[in-house]
């Protein structure tokens, strides 16, 4: 069995679906989710905009959002991510149309359940992302995703904030994107020093106060609550941490 | 800015109002404005009750002049008494937004002065709140009845969505239990917006258009001795006639002592059975006269569909692979998303069992209702109903009190309360 092991990009993967298609079981994966087995040769995939750009011109041909269901494939923490997505390109190149309809064939299981988990989280984020105001005025939000979604996330607030400026601090990749109330990108951001507002304790502890008042104390049900408000989630909600007064 | 113990005041008066969605409208950000709606709504935390918070639920006062039995701000009753201005309301509401909170506000308040002052007041916040702040994220605002029917108009034009509560599901339990509210002084302005609404969207109206989410209401179950067939007669009128997009229902609490009203609380398990029935009309396809008597309950035992497939046993099983969307989302355990997916993969191959719990449908009770290429996994007829039983007895819903049994008719239970009338 051939692994082969791609850089973390998306050209990196499309480079090597071009070099595996031929393969008759070919793995693909990326460096971190890599497992081999002993009879496993490990090829090195160094990314080729070439191969990767024949790949996508394939791909567009046979259904124009295959390539966005492999973006949003690739951003899942799942370890078979590339695998997936490698035999969802293969069975669309087999069947020469698209075949996300295809609703009992495993490959679009699998790369269904993948992204509607990445697109689930982005909807979740997009209510549970948690800004503070800052000494100057900008927002910012700390987080830490199951998947890689700060770009997909980024917009929907772009647009919700009009020209304020913020930031999306994806603390575990150590990623951002800041908007400078104009444009929004994405830079690299390890650490951040936050100085905040002379008003931001206080609107906080009248969140906490409204979370508190808002409950019906008479109807308990927190496996829902932990259901539908994950509790890894909770470290960066400001109502969930702290005494409310 | 705004105390902590006057919103706590506010708050704790406005959260037996059920409605949180934030869903239904796509009113876009303005320059320089700060907000915008999304289509399917957001929830922005969740309550260890597990509802989702979603808007800022407050009431602008709870001074009433009403004294409606049930309610906890009623007139005579002894509590904290508290008052928020226009622009406190606003402030808090951009600050919250701001910190993505929320995704909105809820406004209501209690009737002081008079309603049409207290209209006029609410009007001014969200005129305020999309004008002179700038907001553009979600307004749901309560109509006060009795208020003049003009001031809910004009609101109409500044907030998503709009509600008149029903509370009570008919005009006998209004008399008793809420005298100042009458049938008419909630219906008249509920068929006024609704005449404003379908106008904007016959005349196709962009700018400005009147409650893009519609309108909602709430009605108050096991506070007065109405059945479900009665109570589900009702929402299909507010669904079919006057348009609603939704109808909550809240299982009545005893927060108040009252000798009109039960002590017991109604129980979770008969509220999520309407909230079943009510998405069978909406979603499924069914009429009222399908699931439930006019005089009579729900099941307890089995979920609404399951009740109508029992009865219906010489429609099933039907077919997978064959049968037509409509009969699909009427096996029971068949949601609406997996009589999508059963649709769309047929066209492909045929499904067989296997195919189906890979896709993930819940087999478990609709097993007893298909076939798969000709195949037949279920219990029959009888044995179909006691498999069910069985399976019904772990159900997940925790009950807060006892719950009507499938053969109690509901005026037994509070006849003491309709000899008052």
């Amino acid at each position: 069995m051939k692994v082969f092991i791609t850089d973390g990009t998306t050209e990196g993967f499309y480079t090597a679906v071009f070099d595996a298609y031929r393969e008759d079981d070919a793995v693909i994966t990326s460096p971190e989710n890599m497992q081999l087995r002993f009879d496993s040769a490990v090829v090195n995939v160094a990314a080729d905009s070439g191969k990767a750009q024949r790949v996508k011109n394939k791909l567009d041909r046979l259904d124009r959002y295959a390539a966005g269901d492999i973006d949003l494939a690739l951003r899942s923490d799942d370890a078979l991510r590339e695998q997936a997505a490698f035999e969802y390109i293969k069975l669309l190149v087999k069947s020469g149309r698209p075949v996300r309809k295809m609703l009992s064939h495993p490959a679009v299981i699998d790369i269904s359940d993948i992204i509607s988990r990445v697109t689930g989280e982005l909807h979740k984020m997009k209510g549970f992302l948690r800004f503070m105001e800052t000494e100057s005025g900008l927002l910012y939000a700390p987080y830490s995703p199951d998947n890689d979604i700060t770009e997909l996330i980024a917009p929907h607030f772009k647009a919700r904030l009009g020209e304020q400026k913020f930031v999306i601090h994806d603390v575990k990749r150590k990623k951002a994107a800041l908007c400078n109330g104009n444009t929004w990108f994405i830079a690299a951001v390890g650490e951040a020093e936050v100085y905040l507002s002379e008003y931001e304790r206080a609107f906080e502890t009248l969140w906490k106060k409204y979370y508190a008042s808002v409950n019906i104390k008479e109807r308990p049900h927190e496996k829902q609550m932990k259901g539908y408000m994950p509790v890894r989630y909770w470290k960066f909600l400001p109502e969930k941490n702290g005494p409310s007064e | 800015m705004l105390d902590a113990t006057t919103l706590e005041i506010l708050t704790e008066s406005a959260k037996y109002d059920v409605s949180c969605s934030s869903s239904g409208s796509t009113r876009a950000n303005r320059k320089g404005g700060l907000g915008n709606a999304s289509v399917g709504g957001i929830c922005h935390s969740f309550t260890p009750d597990g509802r989702c918070i979603s808007l800022l639920k407050i009431l602008m006062s709870n001074e009433c002049m009403y004294d409606c039995e049930y309610c906890p701000n009623r007139r005579s009753a002894d509590v904290r008494r508290a008052r928020i201005s226009p622009d406190e309301i606003c402030t808090l509401t951009i600050n919250f937004y701001k910190r993505n909170y929320i995704e909105g506000l809820f406004l209501s308040s209690a009737v002081f002065d008079t309603p049409d002052r207290t209209m006029e007041l609410l009007v001014e916040t969200v005129i305020k709140l999309r004008k002179q702040y700038n907001f553009n994220g979600y307004i749901h605002m309560k109509g006060i009845p009795r208020a003049d029917n003009a001031l809910a108009l004009q609101a109409a034009k500044y907030v998503d969505r709009m509600s008149y509560n029903i509370e009570l599901p008919s005009e006998k339990s209004l008399k008793l239990l809420a005298p100042q509210k009458t049938r008419d002084s909630l219906i008249v302005p509920m068929k006024k917006l609704q005449t404003a609404i379908t106008y904007d969207r016959e005349n196709r109206v962009k700018k400005g258009r009147t409650l893009p989410a519609g309108q909602t209401t709430q009605m108050i179950v096991g506070a007065s001795p109405e059945s479900d067939g009665q109570i589900l007669r009702l929402t299909e009128y507010l669904y079919r006639h006057m348009g609603l997009k939704r109808v909550y229902y809240s299982s009545y609490i005893p927060v108040v002592q009252s000798s009109l009203l039960p002590a017991k609380p109604a129980g979770l398990l008969r509220e999520h059975r309407l909230y079943q029935a009510d998405w069978l009309l909406r979603f499924y396809g069914f009429s009222i006269d399908e699931l439930c008597e006019a005089d009579e309950n729900l099941s307890a035992d089995y979920d609404p569909k399951c009740a109508w497939a029992l009865r219906n046993m010489h429609l099933f099983p039907v077919e997978v692979n064959t049968a037509p969307l409509e009969m699909l989302l009427r096996v029971p355990g068949i949601g609406a998303k997996s009589a999508y997916k059963i649709t769309e993969a047929r066209k492909f191959c045929k499904l067989d069992f296997d195919n189906l719990v890979k896709m993930r449908i819940v087999i478990k009770r609709a097993k007893h209702f298909i076939t798969c290429k000709g195949k037949f996994y279920g219990a029959e007829g009888e044995a179909a109903r006691a498999a069910l039983l069985i399976e019904g007895s772990c159900r997940s819903v925790s009950e807060g009190s006892e719950q009507l049994s499938l053969f109690s008719t509901p005026a037994t239970g509070y006849s003491a309360l309709t000899g008052q009338l």
